[in-house]
């Protein structure tokens, strides 16, 4: 290896605290999934540890370390379409500075975002979920009446649930109307 | 180019074997007797020598109590895991107790650690690569199952170093296997690696994009393998001689080592001929010291059904692996076979089925991963490699979530299982009393938010922070897994930035000092067979 590789190493490693996970990978924050597994690719050719295992400077071999470790970090961030939404949000915030770096806490806001998105979408109470299920259940079956009842109890403990009333909206349009059906 | 040579080693649960680069083309190198795959049997000889391989296989009977096969089974487990416990009921040489809850076999009056026992292996793989080559060697890649935990993977590494080898890296298996299919073509290709061992079951779903192999998911089952089947043919024969006879095979364990025998017998019979013949003469004596014989036909589907479970068992792995990488069956381009057991027809079928492909069978399912182990050695060895174009670079994963210890006994995710590896991650601890001069973390890996249901990996202390009220002092914790897929664990104080000390660590693994000794020890060994 050349010196001019040593310096450039240096300097990445000098950086490395400074940069977010785009500059890292050297991104733009619009990057599409293929793009970011792309870019994972190419700097994985330049920076992967096997390349300089036969290397006898051991300091060096070092800071490559680094470098790769903080790629795979990166790229653990943004492959992970929740991860890199709440990411960008984050790094082009106020507390820039302090968000370049994913922590536990961060994983942990993912994980709530992701479980309130499926309460949303399934209910927020055990019994506005288990009315929604049954409900599901029954519109599976073709059983309309049955559906609908389920859901108006659903909407009985979740009356802001928007999921649940537009569910209710098209099982009445399902619904055999006129009372006469024919068993 | 460098003069230096280093081997690739697939050190399997049944058969080992040993390759490397000859004019650049990976090739499987053959022990004078022409046999490219070697059993992976110990057997102590009267005379002190060390019998390995084949040959010592036929001492599993004639000589039980000191000949060790499937060693790999209880390679880095505690002395109370159920593999052990499971082990101890088949197994006819002794399995005792060492310190740390570790294992150790007793052969006669001495005691082994299971990596001496793998050590003699190698040696062995060493000898034979040796001899092929007319040289020394003492580099190599040995390879384990992806799905292999920490202690198992530090225990691999410390067999390496007991057989007088550097090991160069640790590679999985179905990583090991696609490097020796190539590809190498400049489109992306999806693979689905399908490892059906003697002792463990690896999926591996690797995006290959020219010299790239990124591994996006693994998955696999440390407790299912080809043995299985054989369990389920042998459990069937003695069954029916139970019944017939009313003598139990299995209590005697010279019996059931023929019995073990003949089933691993039937099942490659089955296989390649659709039927197989059992005979066993004079596998017991009745207690008025009749003579009995055991004889039985097994036809293809019979043994299909009575294995079906264990086919269906492969596929939920397959299932969790696809799922983990986002993907379906339907999104994978190729998919590759690897160990022995996936030349059975049943096999082979339900692939074909599963992935609605047929499975590429250019190279040989024993060879593939010796032969890519010794691409990478190679790799390793050569600092010209990428400017030469002539690289190939491994991305590979963590199998199992890294967690630590906490109040209560439950155990908190640090690094989630398929995050590429090497990676680090920080935790920060506070100290909970005043003045507190050490701190103790436990590390599991796992996947129960239990710490008793995952793999207890050690227990570190650290000590030489500042010493202050509690909740003030800060100790920052890293955890590392290097390309190896082996943890490492070191605290800084945050204030200060001064390095904390280990002060223990406290594992089923051996000590530095035990290693120096056993090496010592491996290194006066004298392997029988081996005239030259």
């Amino acid at each position: 290896m050349d010196e001019s590789f040593r310096i450039e190493v240096e300097a990445l490693v000098q950086a490395l605290d400074q940069l977010d996970y785009f500059a890292v990978l050297k991104l733009p924050q619009d990057a599409s999934p293929a793009d970011i597994r792309e870019a994972y690719h190419r700097e994985s050719r330049a920076y992967h540890p096997d390349r300089f295992a036969a290397l006898p400077d051991p300091p060096l071999r070092e800071l490559v370390g680094r470098i790769y470790r903080r790629i795979n970090e990166a790229y653990t961030v943004l492959r992970d379409d929740a991860r890199r939404r709440k990411y960008v949000g984050d790094i082009n915030g106020p507390d820039r500075a302090g968000k370049l770096r994913f922590t536990e806490a961060d994983e942990v806001e993912v994980k709530e975002a992701q479980k309130r998105r499926v309460e949303e979408q399934l209910g927020q109470t055990p019994n506005g979920r288990k009315f929604f299920a049954a409900a599901l259940a029954d519109i599976q079956g073709g059983r309309w009446d049955a559906a609908s009842r389920a859901l108006q109890m659903a909407i009985m403990y979740e009356p802001q649930n928007p999921r649940f009333k537009e569910q209710l909206a098209a099982v009445e349009k399902q619904r055999p109307r006129g009372g006469f059906s024919i068993k | 180019m460098s003069d230096d040579m280093a081997v690739g080693i697939d050190l399997g649960t049944s058969y080992s074997a040993v390759a490397a680069i000859l004019d650049s083309k990976p090739e499987v190198l053959a022990n004078e007797w022409g046999e490219r795959t070697h059993a992976s049997v110990v057997s102590f000889l009267d005379d002190g020598t060390v019998l390995v391989g084949n040959s010592a296989k036929r001492n599993i009977i004639t000589n039980a109590e000191n000949t060790v096969y499937s060693a790999k089974r209880l390679i880095g487990r505690f002395f109370f895991s159920d593999e052990v416990k499971k082990a101890q009921a088949v197994m006819p040489y002794r399995i005792v107790e060492g310190p740390n809850n570790s294992v150790r076999v007793q052969i006669g009056q001495r005691i082994f650690a299971i990596p001496e026992v793998s050590a003699l292996v190698l040696k062995e793989m060493k000898a034979i690569a040796e001899t092929a080559l007319g040289r020394t060697v003492t580099k190599a890649v040995v390879t384990c199952p992806a799905y292999f935990n920490d202690n198992q993977r530090q225990a691999t590494r410390d067999a390496g170093r007991i057989a007088g080898l550097d090991v160069l890296r640790i590679i999985n298996e179905p990583t090991a296997a696609a490097l020796a299919y190539g590809f190498g073509k400049d489109i992306n290709q999806r693979i689905c690696v399908y490892d059906l061992g003697g002792g463990t079951f690896d999926v591996s779903i690797l995006e290959i994009g020219r010299d790239v192999f990124e591994v996006l998911a693994t998955a696999g089952d440390t407790y299912l393998g080809g043995d299985d089947f054989d369990d389920r043919i042998m459990t069937w024969l003695a069954q029916d001689f139970l019944e017939k006879r009313g003598l139990d095979l299995r209590q005697n364990k010279y019996c059931l080592q023929m019995l073990k025998e003949a089933g691993e017998k039937a099942k490659i019979d089955v296989g390649r001929d659709g039927q197989a013949t059992i005979h066993v003469p004079g596998i017991c004596q009745t207690p008025e010291g009749e003579v009995l014989d055991l004889q039985h036909q097994l036809g293809a589907d019979q043994f299909n059904r009575m294995v079906m479970d264990l086919v269906q068992r492969t596929f939920k792995v397959c299932d969790e692996a696809l799922q983990a990488a986002r993907m379906t069956a339907g999104d994978i381009d190729a998919v590759i076979l690897v160990g022995g057991p996936t030349r059975l027809p049943i096999i082979r079928q339900s692939v074909r089925h599963y992935f609605q492909r047929d499975p590429m069978t250019g190279i040989d399912p024993d060879e593939v991963v010796a032969l890519g182990a010794s691409i990478q050695a190679r790799a390793l060895l050569d600092r010209n490699a990428a400017a030469g174009g002539q690289a190939s670079y491994l991305l590979d994963v963590t199998p199992l979530t890294l967690r630590v210890g906490t109040v209560g006994g439950w155990a908190e995710p640090v690094i989630a299982k398929n995050t590429p590896i090497p990676i680090e991650k920080s935790k920060a601890f506070t100290t909970s009393r005043d003045g507190q001069d050490r701190v103790r973390i436990r590390v599991y890996q796992g996947e129960s938010k239990r710490a008793d249901e995952c793999e207890f990996l050690g227990e570190f202390e650290f000590t030489g922070f500042r010493i202050g009220y509690r909740g003030e002092v800060q100790i920052q914790v890293t955890f590392e897994i290097d390309s190896n897929g082996i943890v490492n664990v070191a605290a800084t104080d945050v204030e200060t930035g001064q390095k904390a000390s280990t002060t223990i660590r406290l594992s089923s693994g051996l000590s530095e000092q035990d290693i120096q000794a056993a090496i010592d020890k491996n290194a006066e060994v004298v392997l029988a067979g081996h005239g030259s």
